[in-house]
């Protein structure tokens, strides 16, 4: 008798879950009464940018009145946005249009989560030649084997660029003449500019001044590429880090701090983050992302005046820098295909809102232009009038998205592997020898092999 | 529902009886269709992902993988530093049950102001831990912590790295765990304090027992059922620590030293899209929190003593 209540009532809760259940997934919007269509949209932005893509889809809407009802646009922090879309692809309920990096296309279209742009683009005859960074474009290119060339299943939004950047005001001070983008430092003579900005400026015995602040999960990079090195074989499916390039490469960015002394130790950087240590005038170079300019621009965050520079050159003489990328893509599942391809397309390149994210306009800039005669027209002239606030350095970023005899961008490494926990594992305890408690080769003989099993697992975990 | 039109199951059951049933179960239901959906669904959920390679993007019965997780998991190293690094956590329950004893005996009597101190203890228990956290970050730090700052003016030598050091990142965790607790179990014992009856010490005076002896022999005991208490939400809530770490040493510390186990869940499961491998870490959780528990409750008897 017992169990037959309980019986009873769990078919209760059951049939009462159904219906609650039914009702989350069962609602397909995708097209309003009159036939018109509705798409979603979901991405992380920060709230200038957010203004931008709301007032974009609002013209969008406006401009596409006759097909379009409604462009339902949610918005969510960089940091929530993998997790919240992590759920939605587990529901089984994806919006129309979201965001992708090039790490995830291939795990997204193998399992079956984004669309193949490429008919449609060449149905409607929409063109991408004129974005800005073709290398960001070809990120999101898959031919069914491997990323970069193939079929685009993403447009980028935009292409960010990890340059370098110095404080003027601490070079006029020491009588310095400032770095030459032409012709970027050696390592040795960034070594011997370096040294000569660290000092005591306050005479209590302790350094307060530094050359140059090193994070360790952004800035090794440049040393390594530019060494002829990096962490991974070209499959990115072998950990490299014992090669003697690297190991070179490596010994020269902990000799800043050891050797040399021209960045905080490890303890100084535990006490105030080297960003923080720019931001005060600390240390005489540090890195400038293009998403950083806005920042920098602002006498309140950055009372200094700045330029943009070159990082300096290592065995192979070109300067080396990590490019980024976030594009948006179409649900595979999505019903209205070619409306949300022409909505990306139209938030990618649309005049208005590339002026007013670059900010030609005036306002901030949180990215370069994504169309390349705005970049080189509108852009550079608005520098140059001073309506945007902007380094006049400005060709350094373009010269590593670009790439010269000098200059090259590249993808972090991490971009091509199925996550980024090898690099990771590398980092935990590199400050063991930033700080002299084991040299570089001990440290690579330990680390490695974790490395290396970690990266195992990752390509395994897609197979 | 008054007009329900379903046969009743039982004979014995009449119309009104029935009704009452089915009023009694709609009453019910809600609490346990939440359990249902909330609980019990997402319980399930994660034991058949612990035993798939799912990354929450691959179809995750195509990856069906036995019981290969938690195989790893038992042979995974850092698995076990995560471990040891929780159990070293602990050490700050007892410190926190002792330093919670002495004080509420210190409070557990008329003092002018007692009040305001009373909640002054108890102010860290309801603020944010996260706020806190970020507080404790900068008592913790090399150069400008308060703690380095007493240090220096004390020794005039430097303090040590506290968040930054593979050692001082756990004492630095416990102290600010024991501080954080503190005031919760300041007044869970003040209570317990104030249920002993007077005449047991009045008796025991007139025995000629000494301060010590009152304290060992009859406060002590007669508190354990709180200490009891004390011990295991302090043990189940040591094998979650999370928040405090992911605060106060983000990238899990030096060498992964400061990282807990459901800090290494977290990072595999959501920082590295290993789903699988983080709910078999999950339960492998779970089952170390009820074994844990369950040998509490069985060697209770031996040295809780409760107020007949």
């Amino acid at each position: 008798m017992k169990m037959k209540r309980i019986i009873s009532a769990g078919v209760a809760a059951a049939m009462l879950s159904s219906v609650i259940l039914a009702g989350c997934g069962g609602s397909d919007s995708g097209e309003a009464e009159d036939g018109r269509k509705n798409l979603s949209v979901f991405i992380f932005a920060n709230d200038h940018e957010s203004a931008v893509y709301e007032d974009m889809i609002a013209k969008f809407e406006e401009d596409h009145k006759d097909t379009i009802a409604n462009v339902d646009i949610q918005i969510t922090t960089q940091e929530e946005y993998s997790k919240t879309l992590t759920g939605m692809m587990t529901a089984g309920d994806l919006p129309d249009v979201f965001y992708v990096g090039p790490e995830s296309v291939e795990q997204f279209v193998e399992n079956g989560y984004i669309a193949n742009l490429q008919p449609i683009l060449d149905e409607k005859g929409i063109s991408t030649d004129g974005l800005v960074a073709q290398e960001a474009l070809d990120s999101y290119r898959y031919d069914g084997e491997k990323a970069g060339s193939g079929d685009l299943y993403a447009l980028p939004k935009d292409a960010s660029v990890f340059a370098y950047a110095y404080n003027k005001d601490m070079f006029d001070e020491a009588g310095i003449p400032y770095p030459d983008p032409e012709n970027p430092y050696t390592y040795e003579e960034f070594v011997e500019i370096c040294e000569q900005f660290t000092k005591d400026t306050d005479g209590d015995g302790e350094t307060d001044q530094w050359g140059c602040g090193m994070a360790n999960a952004f800035m090794l990079q440049p040393f390594v590429w530019s060494n002829g090195a990096a962490y991974l074989s070209d499959d990115y499916k072998t950990v490299n880090i014992d090669t003697p390039e690297f190991k070179e490469a490596l010994q020269k960015y902990v000799d800043l701090t050891l050797e040399y002394e021209v960045t905080p130790t490890v303890e100084q950087d535990a006490s105030l983050g080297v960003y923080q240590r720019w931001l005060a005038g600390q240390e005489a170079f540090y890195a400038c992302g293009t998403w950083d300019v806005a920042a920098f621009m602002d006498d309140e965050t950055f009372p200094f005046e700045w330029d943009l520079c070159a990082y300096p050159t290592l065995s192979s003489g070109k300067t080396m820098t990590w490019l980024g990328t976030v594009g948006f893509c179409v649900s595979a599942n999505s019903n209205n295909q070619e409306e949300a391809t022409e909505l990306i397309s139209y938030l990618c390149t649309d005049e208005d809102g590339q002026k007013e994210l670059s900010g030609i306009t005036g306002g901030q800039s949180i990215q370069l232009p994504n169309i390349k005669s705005l970049a080189e027209g509108e852009f550079v002239t608005a520098i140059e009038d001073g309506t945007l606030a902007f380094p006049s350095n400005v060709d350094v970023f373009f010269n590593y998205l670009n790439g010269t005899d000098k200059y090259e961008g590249r993808f972090q490494e991490t971009t091509y592997t199925p996550n980024a926990e090898w690099h990771d594992i590398f980092l935990e305890g590199l400050d063991n020898v930033k700080n002299g408690s084991m040299t570089v080769d001990e440290y690579i003989e330990q680390v490695q092999p974790q490395m290396q099993e970690s990266l195992d697992e990752a390509w395994e975990s897609v197979e | 529902m008054s007009e329900t039109k379903v046969k009743p199951v039982r004979k014995k059951m009449n119309r009104a009886e029935f009704k009452e049933h089915c009023w009694g179960l709609a009453f019910v239901s809600p609490p346990f269709i939440g359990f249902l959906i909330f609980m019990a669904f997402p319980i399930a959920f994660a034991f058949v992902a612990s035993l798939t390679k799912w990354n929450g993007m691959n179809d995750m019965m195509a990856n069906f993988v036995g019981a290969e997780n938690y195989i790893k998991l038992l042979g995974d190293e850092k698995f076990w530093k995560v471990l040891l690094n929780t159990v070293i956590y602990m050490i700050g329950i007892p410190i926190g049950m002792i330093l919670a004893l002495v004080i509420a005996v210190g409070m557990n009597r008329k003092i002018r102001g007692i009040k305001v101190l009373r909640t002054l203890y108890y102010v860290p228990v309801v603020s944010s831990l996260v706020a806190v956290a970020i507080l404790w970050m900068w008592v913790f730090n090399y150069d400008y912590g308060l703690l380095n700052s007493i240090i220096k003016a004390l020794t005039g030598a430097h303090g040590p790295n506290w968040l930054g050091d593979e050692f001082w990142v756990k004492v630095s965790i416990i102290i600010f765990m024991v501080w954080k607790g503190l005031g919760g179990s300041i007044i869970l014992y003040l209570s317990g304090l104030q249920s002993i009856p007077r005449d047991y010490y009045e008796a025991a005076k007139i025995d000629g027992a000494s301060g010590f002896n009152l304290f060992r022999h009859i406060t002590i005991p007669l508190v354990s059922p709180v200490t009891f208490y004390l011990l295991i939400t302090g043990l189940i809530g040591g094998f979650q620590v999370f928040v405090e770490v992911l605060v106060m040493v983000p990238t899990g510390g030096l060498n992964y030293s400061a990282a807990t186990v459901v800090f290494y869940l977290y990072d595999k499961a959501f920082g590295n899209n290993q789903m699988g491998y983080g709910s078999a870490m999950a339960f492998i959780l779970a089952i170390l929190i009820f074994i844990v528990t369950a040998i509490n409750f069985k060697v209770q008897d031996k040295w809780v003593k409760t107020i007949e």
